[in-house]
């Protein structure tokens, strides 16, 4: 048996005290696209993009299984596009990982060449590679950490030391289950988390370096900049709304979906040949081939229509099928309609919750391999009245570039020249709050608040002699709280015999500039300034899989005995 | 130890000259935890008034000011900027203040509704020189204005959040 790729390394807490060296270790950023992958770190002066051993930059996100060793997009040589779509090659992991199998994004996945299978029962989806003919079973953090162990040797074979902490970005629109599999991932690698950043505010603080660098006295000028970012890659869509002054960027607000070129690219599929989900439903080595022989000419015609008007596609897929089709720009913009408009709404929406008018923005950044599309640049400069786009920027590159410049910043290097005398203040992407009055979703920490933050509210029960309560925490914008992610549950026990509506339960939750959230919850009666019981403090996320069942299951074993009611503040 | 966080505690506070902590100095037997406190019931206050926090005038305050103000301060007790492990929640604790006084200070409808809590200016006067525009801004605000004014009002009383409260209580115990 070959020896496994990654090492299982304890996850989380894992302290980095065996620091010898004198020099704080930098940490590389690093960006996990859907379709790329790129690392970078800070060398010193600037940013530099590490290179793989064939020189490129930005390296596939995919792992192939053969034989027993997998190999990923970092060091395989890739003979031709077909053999990654054989059915032996995983990508799009970041689409599938922390999702159950009744997500509609999951269930997206299954067009694609491998196996993605859904029970729709709310536990993670089965996800298989071809090996020999046999369906062999991984999971995406699985991928996702073997593919982050050939990121970490390509890194440590170039700057000759060894790796360990790192920054990554990810969609704004991941819940924090997501986050904690992406860590995972990067544990199993033997990486440990510095940060992960949404990616807008990557690009923000990049953003934020160029204003610096631009006029790097204006630290005592009230005047900020105000961007719009814009982000669009394979996966996911993402805006950020930033004001810059002085090195310090502040994130106002943040919007985020799963729409990406994924979708542009499986919409086009369907246009070029209608009814091919349910044609290569059975997953067949045929049916397989047949779908990656549509999915490469799709994805090269996208491509191709962002500098033609037009493109033919020609394609034998076996069988007897055969597409020979001429397809228009416009006809790719008709087919994505509702996509655009997704995109344009999202930027709409950020805007507003930013309270920024459109006349504020002094630039308008679009990055992201979406951005090389024309109706995508159309989409944000409309809603800006025509405004160029701002022109600094590698659109491919500036998240990672982001990320490097928050290595080196939250490893605690210092540039002569200030240029890392930079400071992001980052703000919650989802409201956070816990099940109260029936089964409505209280936040108490609203989306778009600054981190670090702080927030408690006053609770009771809601029966006479309840001595038990139930703290269901979820994450999202749903009224309901079951429309809302699930981030964990604890029970608090031991509360004084009452008449309902005395006890005050105090939940307090608490996000750190790291962006842990630790919700603390106690019972104070009234007239008593002690706890009634001792103060629990809890780190979330603690769900695993499956957490909507463990609501349904809560509901089942507990129905409303252990309900929590809002407490009108006295003022 | 002691003296240590002490006094790292007295230089945080420095730039905020609301915090008079000239008679606190001098207990060096005391635990980290208590000079916590002690930092809470001295801003406790002085938590009304939010201009102190961010060391600005009320009277002549623009809106530049407080931008200013706020970066500065942000530069200066933001965590991620503070490097001493045994600093973090400190600076974490001054920098939620910090953020609060400027959500307050920078939205010219709050800020209005404060300053007349202070008696700094009446109603009606806040109200000249305002666009149209900023009126109806303001009407739908008031709502939100109020709401947070109360929970600002709460937190006076009690004296910062209640999870510090609860978190410094549990270790003294």
């Amino acid at each position: 048996m070959a020896e496994p790729a990654y090492t299982v390394a304890s996850d989380s807490e894992t302290t980095g005290e065996e620091k010898s060296s004198a020099f704080p270790e930098i940490a590389i950023g690093v960006d996990i696209g859907t379709s790329q992958c790129s690392v970078a770190v800070w060398n010193g002066s600037q940013v530099e993009l590490l290179k793989n051993t064939r020189n490129q930059k930005m390296m596939r996100s995919y792992v192939t299984f053969k034989e027993d060793i997998p190999s990923g997009g970092v060091s395989s040589q890739l003979l031709h596009e077909h053999d990654l779509l054989s059915g032996s090659t995983i990508f799009n992991m970041k689409r599938l990982i922390g999702r159950v199998d009744t997500d509609p994004v999951v269930h997206a996945s299954k067009n694609l060449p491998f196996l993605v299978q859904t029970l729709d029962i709310g536990v993670r989806p089965f996800i298989a590679a071809l090996v020999n003919n046999m369906w062999r079973s991984t999971t995406p953090e699985e991928v996702l950490a073997i593919f982050l162990v050939e990121l970490r040797a390509m890194a440590e074979a170039q700057l000759k030391r060894p790796i360990r902490d790192v920054v990554l970005t990810v969609p704004v629109s991941f819940s924090r289950f997501q986050l904690t599999r992406i860590e995972r991932a990067c544990a199993m690698a033997g990486l440990h988390v510095l940060r992960l950043m949404p990616e807008p505010t990557a690009v923000a603080l990049l953003y934020g370096q160029h204003q610096q660098q631009a006029s790097p006295d204006n630290t005592d000028s009230g005047s900020e900049k105000i961007a719009l970012i814009f982000n669009m890659g394979a996966g996911y869509c993402d805006v950020a709304v930033t004001a810059t002054a002085g090195g310090v960027s502040q994130i106002k607000a943040l919007a985020g979906c799963t729409i990406g070129g994924e979708d542009l690219l499986q919409n086009m599929m369907c246009h070029l040949l209608p009814g091919s989900q349910s044609l290569f439903k059975n997953h067949g080595v045929k049916e397989i081939k047949s779908m990656g022989l549509l999915r490469v000419a799709t994805q090269d015609a996208i491509h191709r229509l962002s500098s033609q008007t037009n493109v033919q596609v020609d394609v034998d897929l076996g069988d007897g099928l055969k597409i020979c089709k001429v397809i228009d720009r416009e006809e790719f913009e008709e087919v994505n309609k509702s996509l655009f408009e997704k995109c344009e709404s999202l930027i709409i929406q950020c805007l507003q919750d930013a309270k920024v008018e459109v006349e504020d923005v002094s630039d308008v950044i679009i990055v992201g391999g979406c951005s090389l599309i024309p109706k995508v640049k159309n989409v944000v400069t409309n809603i800006f009245k025509g405004k160029e786009p701002y022109k600094g920027m590698n659109p491919l590159e500036a998240a990672v570039c982001g990320a490097a410049v928050e290595g080196a910043v939250a490893s605690g290097i210092n540039d002569p020249f200030g240029n890392l005398d930079l400071l992001t203040i980052q703000a919650t992407p989802h409201a956070i709050g816990i099940r109260a009055n029936g089964n409505n979703f209280i936040p108490l920490i609203p989306r778009n608040s600054t981190m670090p933050a702080r927030k408690d509210v006053v609770f009771t029960t809601t029966h006479d002699n309840q001595t038990e309560a139930l703290i269901i925490v979820y994450e999202g914008e749903g009224k309901k709280a079951e429309e809302n992610n699930m981030l964990g549950y604890f029970k608090i026990s031991g509360i004084p015999r009452a008449a309902k509506g005395v006890p005050e339960i105090n939940v307090c939750m608490d996000i750190d500039a790291a962006n842990v959230l630790r919700v603390l919850a106690g019972v104070v009666m009234p007239g008593c300034r002690q706890p009634a019981i001792p103060v629990m403090e809890v780190r979330m996320p603690t769900v695993d899989d499956g957490h909507g069942w463990c609501t349904e299951a809560l509901n089942r074993s507990y129905g409303g005995r252990l309900d929590l009611v809002t407490v009108e503040k006295k003022a | 130890m002691n003296t240590l966080s002490l006094s790292s505690n007295i230089s945080i506070s420095k730039p905020v000259h609301c915090l008079p902590f000239s008679n606190k100095q001098h207990k060096p037997s005391h635990m980290k935890f208590v000079v916590v406190s002690c930092i809470a019931t001295k801003v406790k206050s002085n938590e009304k008034n939010l201009y102190n926090i961010l060391s600005l005038s009320p009277k002549s305050a623009t809106m530049d000011d407080i931008k200013r103000s706020y970066r500065s301060m942000a530069l200066q007790y933001h965590p991620d900027i503070c490097h001493d492990p045994s600093m973090k929640e400190e600076c974490t604790r001054m920098f939620v203040k910090v953020n609060a006084a400027y959500e307050t200070l920078s939205n010219p409808m709050l800020r209005a509704e404060y300053d007349c809590e202070l008696g700094l200016r009446s109603r009606m006067m806040s109200n000249v020189g305002v666009s149209e525009d900023e009126k109806w801004r303001r009407r739908w605000q008031e709502q939100v204005g109020g709401l947070k004014k109360r929970s600002l009002r709460r937190m006076g009383q009690k004296g910062g959040s209640w999870g510090n409260r609860m978190r410094t209580q549990n270790m003294k115990d």
